[in-house]
């Protein structure tokens, strides 16, 4: 027979009632109003038991007067109890009992004369039965005194008893109710990858001043008390926050940026003096930290003008200077524009300390990726170190978003009936196609990527092969090249005759190296602004580096970028963006803000690690920048100083398609034309010297049309002849001056 | 089923609905006695505002020596006067909280008592002239909660007053009010018609 | 508390109650009466004053036309204004002719405070700048009588003044928190302190009205 959990009445709120059967009372040895001990999942619950007023059997009702703290933060509803989970429990009268007072405010806190707490509590106890470690509900007397939480009983030889007017009731420590609440909650705490370096000089900078008070005070040092955190959107600073401050066991008093700001005038600068007041008196009760999200929308870059912001700015300042030493608090501040925030709040004594977290490396996704699908019935056969690779760019919440869309892959295919309930290779997959990283969202260069194969290039083999050397080897084998003391090449020229499939090389070269790859041409770059165009050069190659191992591509690379020797205005636009482009290739370093997961290196002591992990650590060390490959047919258009080593070095030439290769582009051209027996395409191969590749598809083309032409829409083949006819009305798009023209070029 | 110990049972039941009966009478007396007081409560908060909000030295009483301590030291040492009322009415409610928890416990220990004798079947028994026992019990043990909570609160709400924080003064004749709880007195008042009967059978 | 004088175990100590100890204990008696009396038309005052500001209130709000309290002022149910203004005037009237009656008490007791100056004035002619040897009561010698009744002179003349300062404000007073302030001030007298009733008490202990 088993109990149905009713919800209990509204009459008894409070009384610390338990109502069921008096047949289940009688076979359990109860009387009326005796102590019962009822287990719950997730804790337990002491009542006394009395019988129902309908004397019905198989229902129980209980007032949650007395219960551990799980079942006071998750009351139980709709549960079906057995009776063997109630037990009777012997209640003696207490000698003393040890509690800890929960109080709704800080005020009442502060002002009321712990004398009185005492009175009110030891009156509110009266007739209580207790149990150890169980918190009393008060909230029914409806004063500002909530729980109590029962720490000891005396005698301790039983775990629960009665608390009569001779009991001695000590309080050991009061606090607020939303202090007792994030401890409460803490007890859950949150799982992070790879931000262990990170979190561990927070939880140094919490735990320093509190377990070692004196011996601060002793070196005469103040603790830093402020703490940016830097980092693009997503990787997980806010997370970070909350984790460390849930480990340390501090309250966390979170401001928003946007929340503070008010309308009114002086309104904001009211609020955050609230906010300011609200963490130092949550200090009184144990660590705190201040927490400031979105940073920058608090406190912009002062303008000349006098902007409501620059009153928020100095009050933002003069808090963080007034506070005292006594103030135990850390305030931690977010912000993914560190440029965009005031200079003044960056010195030390305000933000002490600067924590950049940059996007995600190889082995920190690697980490995020295991946390993640900790707790997702993934597959055995996903490789997460695979999965990681290809995951470049995703910073912690893209790559949360990805298990998501995976997990949602896979349910729509179990639904389908597949019956199987696991998450396996092929839903990451299908996710990586939904889920792009986010830090490549809004730039300019962000292009669909249709997967393009080596073998859908007819010909050009050894262009082919060059091409791999210098863009697919470096990114799959870095440890042959480091072996080796060979230097990745910086960047990639190709060049040669107009449609000789450059831009498709390109494509197959990105798509087999599972890297990001970036695209840019004039229009994306040209604006009516001056310095604009500049700007956006340089956020492209900023975003190519958040997410390297990277392939930027400038196609047209002569309209984009002018030469300095032949350009008319010295000072235009292109030579403008030619700096930039130089600059960029072999600029001095990184922004610090571009830097990414701890500078780690190369040590000869990992031979004896495993392979994969030596190759993982090869290829986070060393591949870690950014290819730029460049297109154009205008080859001495181009500025000298972009073709040395070092920049664009490695120089590839890209012909227009001999007998063989033409023929090979003309089989990948026909593969899906039903073609007549009697087409030769060796013949049509040797007719068409000095035609490119994309003349070779326009002639096809042209043939399928002109047999549809002749054939009135029911042509199933296409014969020879129309294909001789059409090549007949074509001329070829390159001239053999042209070619040499090319041949000559390199120097 | 044991008859004596029933039979005592039953007697001392009578006799705390009686003092349940008297005690709610004097209960409800005291907390008429405490309204007029919490009425001038609030308002010599309210004149105690008043006093603060206008700037004397703007006033035509601008020539008054002194007088705006003279008034605040005057509505101070009536509130207190009337706060020492209110703690002498509060300690009249103590007492009935008292008499009314004494009678109560004195009741369910004589249970306790005689639980061997008492089973389950004879306390939930109830007859036409008398509820069961174990329905009686449990509405002693609701009046005994209820008074409990209404002095307690009652309590809380006095003695969180401060003399420096005037709005905690000016609203406490309405937090006051909101204190009764009408229902649960008429639940009181209801219980003693149903056990009246019974009361009155000896 | 009547001012009867009795003749009791205190007072028969002095020989004959004559002279100026029979009028000293006289002047005591009267302190008595005229705070007792001023009590009553202070409690008068204070209930035609409340009156007042209750009517001026509720035409300053009706000019607002903000909903009237119709129980704070049961006879201005007609509510014109010019209704109104024969009430404000009829109260301020009242309320004039309880400061006339006070105006009175204040008078009688600078008449007091007077005669009591003229005992010491007496007692330097008889008995030179030391005064009297054996005090006419208990322990007091004229000069403590005299300065008990300036004391008490002062805390009335100075409520007097205010109270007459009041009167004419009251009527012109339209902020609600001000007119409040008069009235607490009419209430609660800050210038008759709790050591204003401590003289009178000691006074008539020292004449052995009160027994000791």
């Amino acid at each position: 027979m088993s109990l149905r959990l009713l919800s209990v009445d509204p009459s008894d709120r409070g009384s610390q009632r338990c109502r069921l059967g008096p047949g289940l009372m009688s076979a359990l040895g109860l009387g009326l109003g005796s102590p019962l001990l009822v287990s719950v999942p997730g804790g337990s619950c002491l009542c006394t038991a009395w019988p129902r007023p309908d004397l019905a059997e198989g229902f129980l009702q209980m007032d949650l007067k007395c219960s551990s703290p799980g079942v006071v933060s998750h009351p139980p509803t709709h549960l079906n109890l057995d009776p063997d989970q109630l037990t009777p429990v012997p209640c003696p009268k207490l000698k003393g009992v040890k509690i800890t007072v929960v109080v709704q405010g800080v005020d009442f806190k502060k002002l009321t004369p712990p004398g009185l707490v005492h009175e009110l509590v030891k009156d509110m106890l009266k007739g209580v039965h207790v149990h150890e470690k169980h918190v009393i509900n008060l909230e029914n007397f409806d004063t500002e005194i909530r729980y109590v939480v029962i720490e000891s009983i005396n005698p301790d030889s039983a775990s629960a008893g009665f608390i009569t007017s001779k009991t001695c009731v000590e309080i050991v420590g009061i606090q607020t109710l939303r202090h007792y609440r994030s401890q409460l909650q803490h007890q859950q705490i949150v799982p992070l990858g790879g931000l262990e370096e990170v979190s561990a000089s927070l939880r140094e900078m919490l735990q320093l001043p509190l377990l070692y008070p004196g011996a601060l005070r002793s070196l005469g040092v103040s603790c830093p008390r402020g703490v940016l955190l830097v980092g693009p959107p997503g990787v997980g600073k806010t997370l970070l926050v909350r984790r460390v401050v849930g480990e340390v066991g501090a309250s966390l008093v979170v401001v928003r940026g946007p929340e503070v700001v008010g309308s009114r005038p002086g309104e904001s600068e009211e609020k955050l003096r609230a906010v300011f007041e609200r963490a130092r008196s949550a200090a009184e009760e144990g660590p705190c930290v201040l927490f400031l999200d979105e940073l920058d929308s608090l406190c912009p870059r002062r303008s000349g003008s006098s902007a409501p912001e620059n009153r928020l700015v100095a009050q933002l300042l003069t808090l963080m200077d007034g506070m005292k030493r006594s103030d135990s608090f850390l305030i931690v501040g977010a912000t993914n524009r560190p440029d965009s925030l005031d200079p003044a709040l960056r010195r030390p004594g305000r933000f002490d300390r600067e924590v950049i977290i940059g996007a995600p490396t190889l082995r920190q996704r690697t980490a995020i990726l295991s946390v993640l699908c900790a707790r997702m019935p993934v597959c055995p056969s996903v490789d997460m170190a695979e999965l990681a690779q290809r995951t470049t760019g995703y910073v912690g919440a893209d790559l949360s978003a990805l298990c998501r869309e995976a997990a949602m892959h896979a349910i729509r295919g179990s639904s389908k009936g597949s019956g199987e309930q696991t998450v396996g290779v092929k839903h990451f997959h299908e996710a990586l196609k939904a889920v792009r990283p986010s830090c490549l969202r809004s730039s300019l260069g962000r292009t669909e990527l249709s997967p393009t194969s080596w073998e859908q290039i007819g010909g050009l083999d050894e262009v082919k092969l060059k091409l791999r050397q210098s863009i697919e080897w470096p990114m799959l084998y870095p440890e042959a090249f480091v072996r080796l003391g060979l230097c990745r090449p910086r960047g990639v020229l190709l060049y040669g005759p107009p449609g000789c499939a450059k831009t498709t090389l390109v494509k197959a070269a990105a798509s087999t190296s599972h890297c990001a790859f970036l695209s840019v041409g004039g229009a994306d770059l040209y604006s009516p602004y001056v310095g604009d165009s500049e700007k956006a050069l340089a956020q492209l190659f900023r975003q190519a580096r958040a997410c390297a191992p990277c392939i930027l591509f400038l196609d047209e690379i002569d309209s984009l970028i002018g030469s300095r020797s032949n350009s008319q205005t010295p000072n235009s636009v292109q030579t403008r963006l030619l700096s930039v482009l130089l600059n960029e290739m072999d600029g001095v370093g990184l922004k610090t803000l571009e830097r990414r997961g701890t500078e780690k290196i190369l040590q000869a002591e990992v031979a004896e690690e495993n392979r994969t992990q030596e190759q993982s650590d090869y290829q986070e060390v060393c591949n870690n920048n950014v290819m730029v490959v460049a297109a154009t047919n205008r080859p001495d258009c181009l500025d000298s100083a972009l073709l040395r080593p070092g920049r664009l070095d490695h120089i590839i030439y890209v012909p227009p398609p001999d007998q063989q290769a033409r023929l090979c582009i003309l089989k990948m051209c026909t593969k899906s034309m039903p073609v007549g027996a009697d087409v030769c395409l060796e013949e049509l191969a040797a007719k068409t010297e000095l035609y490119s590749g994309a003349d070779l598809e326009n002639l096809c083309k042209e043939a399928a049309l002109l047999a549809l032409q002749e054939e009135n829409m029911a042509a199933s083949t296409i014969r020879h002849t129309y294909f001789l006819r059409s090549l007949g009305t074509m001329s070829p798009s390159l001239t053999a001056q042209q070619i040499q023209a090319y041949q000559k070029h390199p120097r | 089923m044991s008859k004596p110990a029933l039979m005592s049972l039953h007697q001392a039941l009578r006799k705390s609905f009686q003092t349940l009966e008297g005690n709610q009478k004097v209960w409800k007396s005291v907390l008429a006695d405490c309204s007029p007081l919490m009425g001038s409560l609030g308002n010599l908060a309210e004149q105690s505002r008043a006093l603060s909000n206008v700037q004397i030295s703007n006033t035509p009483l601008r020539d008054f020596p002194d007088l705006e301590e003279r008034l605040r030291f005057k509505l101070s040492q009536a509130t207190d006067t009337v706060l020492g009322k209110l703690n002498e009415k509060t300690s009249s409610l103590q007492s009935v909280r008292d008499s009314i928890s004494n009678q109560v416990s004195a009741v369910f220990q004589l249970y306790e008592q005689n639980t061997d004798s008492l089973d389950l079947l004879a306390v939930t028994e109830r007859s036409a002239t008398a509820p069961s026992v174990s329905d009686m019990l449990e509405w002693l043990q609701d009046a005994e909660r209820h008074y409990r909570q209404q002095f307690l609160r009652r309590k809380t709400l006095l003695l969180t007053l401060r003399a420096d924080d005037l709005s905690l003064l000016e609203s406490a004749p309405k937090r006051w009010k909101s204190l009764e709880c009408p229902g649960a007195e008429d639940h009181i008042t209801d219980t003693l018609c149903k056990v009246s009967f019974f009361t009155e059978s000896q | 508390m009547e001012g009867d004088i009795t003749v009791t175990q205190a007072n028969r100590k002095c020989s004959a109650v004559t002279g100026s100890t029979r009028k000293i204990k006289d002047n005591a008696a009267d302190w008595h009466n005229l705070m007792v009396r001023w009590e009553k038309l202070n409690e008068d005052g204070f209930n035609v004053a409340g009156n007042l500001v209750n009517i001026r209130l509720t035409r300053s709000q009706s000019d607002q036309l903000v909903v009237v309290d119709e129980s704070s002022s049961p006879s201005s149910a007609p509510s014109q204004q010019t209704g109104g203004a024969a009430e404000l005037q009829d109260e301020c009237c009242k309320l004039q002719d309880v400061i006339d009656r006070m105006v009175v008490v204040v008078k009688k007791m600078e008449r007091l405070t007077a005669s009591q100056q003229g005992f010491q004035d007496l007692e330097e002619f008889q008995f030179g700048l030391e005064g009297r040897k054996c005090p006419l009561f208990h322990s007091w010698n004229t000069k403590h009588f005299n300065e008990s009744s300036c004391v008490l002179l002062d805390s009335f003349s100075q409520e007097l003044k205010l109270k007459q300062t009041i009167l004419q404000e009251l009527a012109h007073t339209a902020t609600s928190d001000l007119c409040m302030v008069y009235l607490s001030c009419w209430l609660h007298q800050p210038f008759i302190t709790a050591q204003t009733r401590l003289t009178l008490e000691a006074l008539l202990l020292e004449t052995g009205h009160h027994p000791l």
